[in-house]
């Protein structure tokens, strides 16, 4: 099920997350969201993110991530 | 995955870059679902103010003052250090949501708990 998606530009480390994170909560569980997010610290951030989060990261080819919201 | 994060900062105006890395960081935490806590001590505690923020802003970064707001907005805690606070003749009645002033036992507990901490 594909759903949003937000293209964050530079944004990142903290300021990508926290406006993430609540992109993330207006979704409904499995719902998949589309980032776009050119900072290059993404690509080991965000696989770290969906670890702590408990999302999922389906596809990572950056600067295009493809994030299943979780279940709770 | 449940646990807390704490920050430690103890900066405000005399080091704006370490003042909004910090929250950048806190923000980090909080969106990942930690229980987080900001600990403003020396320096820092100015950040309890309202309106002291408002003019700190580091190139490419984002306004300080919206990295706090949208880090308290995300649950996040700020315990402000009760004699810096005092030190310094702050007042009580300025303080930004979201911030508390705590003595040493409320760090320490939080702490003590196994919380990683991490200090700018």
């Amino acid at each position: 099920m594909m759903g949003e998606k937000w293209d964050a530009g530079e944004l990142g480390c903290g300021e990508l997350l926290i406006e993430l994170a609540g992109r993330m909560k207006s979704l409904v569980p499995g719902q998949v969201f589309e980032l776009r997010a050119l900072d290059p610290g993404a690509e080991e951030d965000l696989p770290a993110w969906c670890r702590l989060t408990g999302h999922s990261l389906v596809s990572a080819q950056h600067p295009v991530y493809l994030i299943r919201r979780r279940e709770n | 995955m449940p646990g807390s994060f704490c920050v430690s900062l103890t900066c405000s105006k005399d080091n704006t870059d370490k003042a909004t890395v910090a929250f950048v960081v806190a923000n980090a935490a909080v969106a990942s679902d930690k229980d987080t806590m900001v600990f403003l001590s020396i320096e820092g505690v100015r950040l309890s103010q309202k309106g002291y923020a408002d003019d700190i802003h580091e190139a490419d970064f984002s306004p300080l003052k919206e990295l706090i707001d949208n880090f308290v907005k995300a649950g996040g805690k700020i315990y402000v250090c009760s004699p810096c606070f005092k030190k310094r003749a702050l007042g009580e009645d300025k303080l930004i949501a979201g911030a508390t002033i705590v003595g040493g036992a409320k760090l320490v507990e939080f702490l003590s708990g196994g919380s990683p901490c991490v200090s700018y």
